[in-house]
């Protein structure tokens, strides 16, 4: 069975909001937005987001629920994801390396259906809309395989059904232009300009111990059960060239070195790790200050 | 003013005028919100008692109460929560997302709520799946103890305890983490879905002097902004308290008047339009309307001993001197004089022309009110 890691950080973009429009920031970038929920928030509150990841399948998501301002999916479209359609050939097999592992064999032919059924989908937006809600889905399995007695039975594409058919709700527009791109940091950060910079960067060798619903649905979404998340960050900046505690030091350094243009500055951190944050933050910023309500979730705030 | 009983640096007399109006405040919270009557404190309780069969301790436990108490205020100013805003069903739902971030805000500027009070509050609604609002947290990412405040919640909404079970146990691993679904099942065979009432814990309050009627205004401000009337209950009060003055009111029946012209506000909390809006002030027709925002704002503050006694003076506020008011059609001296000035003062405020009220002496009002209400309406200009 998997293991379900319990999660050492957290987001707030409620709070994130909260200090955005203390300091009057109408935009923001974020180029480690990982799963893009906040930005999400962000824009339904009136602010123009752009964000930026490695991972693929997030920013796809990011093109379903940040980008796109209008494209949901109906039931017809949902119908076309969710089932095998008459006529057309699938490879069924794709994801055959999972089963038994972490999968039932129903479960991996649906996924194999699920993979070629959201390339065919009309526009981006409704790729990624489909993407968020077959990942919940996915999501679901491997918690129902840690909890097989507290989760209901759901029919796969019950399942996937009403979790793409939930996904209608976050489309939202904001008369902003957001938008995601699939990037390293710098070229994030060097890409765009906003009131602020946003950055929740990941721990050092913190792709060693990634949550397996992050690399696994890459993964699928690669259609490749064999993919590993080191690949994906090999060569970049916080990637096996920052393994070390002095070359992960100046890879944030050179970031927030990076982010000069931008007047605020906001990085999310934990408290086992704020020491070494902080100190960087303040080696480039005149005016830094912590905002932690909690251990997990704590944002060092800096103006010029 | 002294709004409540003095407490002569008493820290428990404090902290009880403090919890009543902040029970207070939840009832109002609940029926901005849509909630049914008693929901606030029922949910309070049920999490509270989930908490104990979670062997969560005792700090927690209370701030879990007051994120209980308080999880609808957010709803107060909320634009999707404004009876007869003209907005689509979806701009409706996407708005009430904010409630619980909004109520966040407020609690955190309650100092005397314990601190873990606010982000309970804030994460109430959020899902294990991460399809809650507003913050879309998934997985552990979500204290366990605003699952049980979502449990709760759940809970009391469904109405029926083994309904309640059956939607928990459907919604493990969506809305609830399963092992919260397994401790709310275990809590169900516990107690059987039985839950009384949970007394408000007194001692994990901090309140400063004087944080209750400071608190009471901050509300009053709030359903003001909420109803569309802005600073209206100041300006009442103001006037309210300067009449009553002249009549020699004593100090009692002073702060008594002065929290009533601070929560009858809140009888107007779903309605469409402000209350002198739609009405003529003076006209017999708005009558119905004013009696049942004035026994809506007596409801919310009946229970609470704090506010017991202005909240009679607000249930008499639609009453006429002539006998021919509502509820109870209280004639000449049975109308608690402090009622009239309320409702005098309400009107005056309301009117166009303040000499308009003096067509309403002896009939609407009491004769020895309108003339101090005058004066008083003059000192103020």
């Amino acid at each position: 069975m998997i293991d379900l890691p319990e999660r050492t950080r957290r987001i707030s973009p409620s709070r994130l909001h909260e200090i955005l429009l203390e300091h009057d920031a109408a935009s923001v970038v974020d180029p480690f937005m990982g799963l893009p929920t906040h930005l999400n928030y962000l824009k339904r509150h009136g602010i123009a987001v752009h964000g930026g990841d490695l991972l693929e399948w997030f920013v796809r998501v990011g093109e379903g629920i940040v980008v796109n301002d209008l494209t949901i999916l109906r039931d017809s479209e949902v119908a076309e994801i969710v089932e095998m359609l008459p006529g057309r050939i699938y490879s069924l097999d794709l994801f055959k390396a999972w089963e038994g592992v972490f999968f039932t064999e129903e479960q991996c032919v649906y996924l194999g259906v699920w993979y070629d059924n959201v390339r065919n989908l009309r526009s981006d937006g409704q790729t990624g809309l489909a993407i968020l809600g077959l990942w919940r889905a996915f999501c679901y399995w491997l918690q129902k395989a840690q909890s097989p007695d507290d989760m209901q039975d759901i029919p796969p594409s019950e399942l996937a059904w009403s979790y793409i058919r939930e996904t209608e709700q976050w489309v939202t527009a904001n008369v902003r232009r957001s938008t995601v791109r699939q990037a390293d940091v710098l070229a994030t950060i060097g890409a765009q300009q906003a009131d602020a910079l946003f950055l929740a960067p990941p721990a050092r060798n913190s792709f060693r111990s990634a949550d397996a619903r992050i690399w696994m649905w890459e993964a699928w979404w690669q259609g490749n059960p064999y993919f590993t998340i080191e690949h994906a960050y090999r060569d970049s900046l916080l990637g096996a060239r920052a393994s070390d505690p002095p070359a992960y030091a100046r890879a944030l350094a050179t970031i927030v070195a990076n982010a000069e243009n931008y007047p605020l500055l906001v990085v999310q951190t934990t408290e086992s790790r704020l020491n070494e944050i902080e100190g960087i933050v303040r080696n480039a910023r005149a005016d830094v200050r912590v905002v932690a309500p909690h251990p997990y979730e704590i944002y060092v705030v800096a103006t010029k | 003013m002294t709004l409540f009983q003095d407490t002569a640096g008493d820290p428990r007399a404090q902290r009880a005028s403090l919890a009543d109006v902040l029970a207070w405040y939840g009832a109002v919270g609940d029926a901005a919100a849509g909630n049914p009557e008693g929901f606030a404190l029922r949910k309070a309780s049920v999490a509270v008692s989930l908490a104990e069969v979670a062997n969560v301790d005792d700090a927690d436990r209370d701030a879990l109460f007051f994120a209980g108490l308080l999880h609808a205020v957010g709803a107060i100013g909320n634009a999707g929560c404004r009876a007869g805003a003209d907005l689509s069903p979806r701009a409706v739902r996407t708005l009430r997302w904010d409630i619980p971030a909004q109520g966040a805000r407020i609690c955190a500027e309650i100092s005397a709520l314990p601190a873990a009070c606010a982000d309970l509050v804030r994460w109430q609604a959020e899902c294990w799946d991460g399809t809650g609002f507003p913050d879309q947290l998934r997985w552990n990412g979500i204290p366990p103890l605003a699952q049980y405040l979502a449990l709760a919640d759940a809970f009391v909404r469904a109405g029926d305890p083994d309904e309640a079970l059956t939607q928990v146990s459907m919604q493990s691993g969506r809305a609830f983490g399963p092992m919260h679904a397994r401790a709310f099942t275990m809590w169900y065979h516990l107690s059987g879905g039985e839950t009384e009432p949970r007394p408000v814990p007194l001692d994990a309050l901090t309140p400063t002097e004087g944080a209750a009627a400071a608190l009471l205004d901050a509300i009053a401000d709030r359903i003001d902004e909420h109803t569309g009337v802005a600073g209206r209950h100041r300006r009442i009060a103001a006037l309210a308290e300067n009449v009553a003055q002249r009549l020699g009111f004593d100090a009692t029946q002073l702060a008594a008047l002065a929290i009533a012209a601070r929560i009858f506000g809140a009888g107007e909390i779903a309605a469409e339009r402000p209350e002198g809006e739609e009405f003529d002030p003076l006209a017999r027709l708005g009558i119905e309307e004013r009696a049942r925002h004035a026994a809506l704002a007596a409801t919310f503050a009946r229970p609470h001993a704090a506010l017991r006694e202005a909240g009679e003076i607000v249930a008499a506020r639609a009453e006429w001197y002539d006998g021919t008011g509502k509820p109870r059609g209280l004639r000449h001296d049975a109308v608690p004089r402090a009622a009239s000035v309320l409702g005098a003062a309400i009107a005056y405020a309301a009117l166009d022309r303040a000499e308009r009220i003096e067509t309403a002496i002896g009939t609407q009002f009491d004769p020895h009110v309108v003339p101090a209400l005058l004066e008083a309406g003059r000192a103020h200009a």
